[in-house]
């Protein structure tokens, strides 16, 4: 692996930040670097993955990344998550290099690290965005704002221009070539302690969220009116063989837990089937469920924007339509056996 | 142990809010505000802490005069004292100026031993405070903390992080961001919210922190706002009105045309 100093890093490029962790780089940060790709692509700069670690990496893990560079930092006291030392070192190199700009995945670390390397540089920092547009050479970040369908459209007046990308939001690009891989070669007296001594004491094979991958979702929203009502969901999607998604209000109403919260802070599905029963369809909620492949609404308000973006609008109260399927469908058991 | 400060934050009722057509913020003063969620894990730890070490626990928040509804809550849960930070030059802030004047207040409070504050807000959803308020201050930050420990001379912490549980210690100052994976926080008693009727808010503007100006509100905001528009949607399906029973049915017929019933 080539060696080199700062100051042969290429200045201005476009910078996406990421760990690299058991030796890969996970899907999110995939996911940002892909997205940080339209914006080096739009304004012809170099597009970088700037990436530490404890050891040094396997260079196939960088196989076919859409970008052309891969700046690599190792150091021993990588080997656990600090967040100061981590935004210490991306500080030392954004002060050397001047991207242009620096996007992180908005996952546990590059939430960690992107606010304390805003706060230090006294830089603007945008959150979970889910669409980025580059219009007469600037920088345009999108995101879905607190309330209806509203979306904000942000820029940022200081250099490099930050982001953190939501998660599930940018299609994974991959390209034929590889980035050229380049350790940094940082200063003898660079300062790598930590006021953290961090120890892993439990890892969660914390599985996917069963929603990920499910073939049908049926998810509730506050038109379901009770936890009771809410909890009949979970019959339903046990017949029908999928899973139970959830709108962010009745997650914080604590009808259903946080991992199955579908949206902006939750995850994206993209089912065969989607259900919404009770649901208006703030876009926090429909930015994770927008791609499915067919969706019912079952609504009372006939101009709630989730029965505008359904395939098929039931006008109805969502829980005595829900009682009465799951009434039709036991029925229909009866008959056949 | 002398102190520890809480930050929290009024949040608008969700389904509530307004944005203003001009400034293009969330205009927050035209709804009713609720303690942000998250922060009530901050305050069940910070009044365990409180219980074991016997600290005073100050709770600070940055906004509109209506927000003091909200600090008597929060003070209900175990707090000693509460200090509105409001000023007309904060108004428009983005995360950055709101760290700056959280900072400031901080300093103000010399001497603590923690800042705790909820991990995100319900209504910006940024995360980004808690960190960025640390680096001001130039103190460390450690988020998605859900249970701490002191044993006199170090802090002991539990974070989630990705799929990892991991003890994070250290002995100095820091700020923690509580995440809400607390299963369980204390009602307040009796005692605290007649306490909390009583017991005056101290207001701190601009200049009661030293704020230097240039660092605040909309134009002290290094991010900006350049457009807020109403996502444009058009009927794209079929609607169908009806008693629950035939809306049923017709659902019953899409899950056996989709073959997900036989």
């Amino acid at each position: 692996m080539k060696e080199i100093a700062l100051e042969e890093v290429g200045k201005g490029g476009i910078w996406v930040f990421g760990m690299l962790e058991e030796g890969k780089i996970s899907h999110s940060v995939l996911e940002a670097l892909s997205a940080g790709k339209l914006v080096a692509d739009a304004l012809q700069k170099e597009l970088a993955l700037v990436c530490f670690s404890a050891k040094d990496p396997e260079v196939s893990c960088f196989s076919n990344l859409p970008a052309d560079k891969v700046y690599f930092v190792q150091n021993e006291s990588l080997s656990e998550f600090c967040d100061d030392v981590v935004a210490r070192v991306l500080i030392y190199l954004v002060k050397k290099a001047e991207p242009t700009a620096l996007f992180f995945s908005a996952d546990d670390e590059g939430c960690a690290v992107a606010p304390r390397v805003a706060g230090v540089l006294r830089l603007g920092l945008c959150a979970h965005v889910n669409k980025l547009e580059v219009k007469d050479g600037k920088i345009l970040l999108y995101r879905p704002t607190f309330g209806e369908n509203i979306v904000a459209v942000l820029s940022c007046k200081t250099r490099p221009v930050m982001a953190t990308l939501a998660e599930g939001a940018f299609a994974i690009k991959e390209v034929e070539t590889s980035p050229e891989i380049l350790k940094l070669k940082m200063p003898e007296e660079f300062n790598w302690e930590s006021s953290f001594k961090v120890k892993k004491i439990e890892k969660r094979k914390k599985e996917a969220s069963p929603l990920l991958n499910a073939k049908v979702v049926v998810a509730g929203g506050r038109g379901m009116k009770s936890k009771e009502e809410f909890e009949k969901l979970f019959v339903l999607a046990k017949e029908l063989g999928g899973e139970v998604g959830a709108t962010r209000p009745v997650c914080y109403e604590g009808w259903v837990s946080e991992d199955r919260m579908i949206g902006v802070s939750g995850v994206s599905v993209r089912p065969r089937l989607y259900i919404g029963f009770g649901i208006s369809g703030a876009l926090q909620h429909t930015v994770g469920m927008e791609n499915s492949e067919f969706i019912v609404a079952v609504n009372t308000d006939k101009e709630a924007p989730l029965v505008k973006m359904a395939d098929l609008a039931l006008i109805g109260d969502a829980g005595e339509v829900l009682e009465n399927l799951l009434r039709l469908i036991t029925q229909e058991k009866e008959k056949s056996k | 142990m002398e102190k520890i400060i809480v930050c929290v934050k009024g949040v608008p009722e969700p389904g509530s809010v307004k944005v203003d057509p001009e400034t293009h913020t969330l205009k927050r003063e035209s709804s009713e505000l609720i303690l942000n969620p998250p922060d009530r894990c901050a305050l069940e730890l910070a009044a365990q802490i409180k219980e074991r070490h016997g600290c005073r626990v100050v709770i600070i928040s940055m906004g509109p005069p209506n927000a003091e509804k909200v600090l008597k809550e929060a003070y209900s849960y175990g707090a000693d004292e509460m200090i509105l930070l409001s000023d007309r030059a904060f108004a428009g802030s983005d995360t950055l100026a709101t760290s700056y004047v959280l900072a400031r207040a901080i300093e103000k409070l010399e001497p603590f031993e923690l800042v705790l504050m909820g991990e995100k807000s319900i209504d910006g959803e940024t995360a980004q405070v808690p960190a960025e308020t640390a680096a001001i201050l130039g103190l460390p930050s450690v988020r998605g903390v859900f249970e701490i420990k002191f044993d006199g001379k170090n802090w002991q912490v539990l974070r989630e992080r990705g799929s990892f549980v991991e003890e994070v210690s250290f002995s100095g100052r820091a700020v923690i961001a509580v995440n809400s994976r607390l299963s369980y926080c204390r009602p307040p008693s009796l005692k605290k919210i007649l306490e909390a009727r009583e017991k005056e808010i101290i207001v701190w503007n601009a200049k009661d922190i030293d704020a230097n100006e240039k660092f605040l509100g909309l134009s002290g905001s290094p991010t900006q706002v350049e457009d807020v528009f109403q996502k444009e949607l058009k009927q794209k399906g079929e609607i169908i009105e009806g008693e629950p029973l035939s809306l049923a049915r017709k659902l019953l017929e899409i899950l056996k045309e989709k073959e997900i019933l036989k």
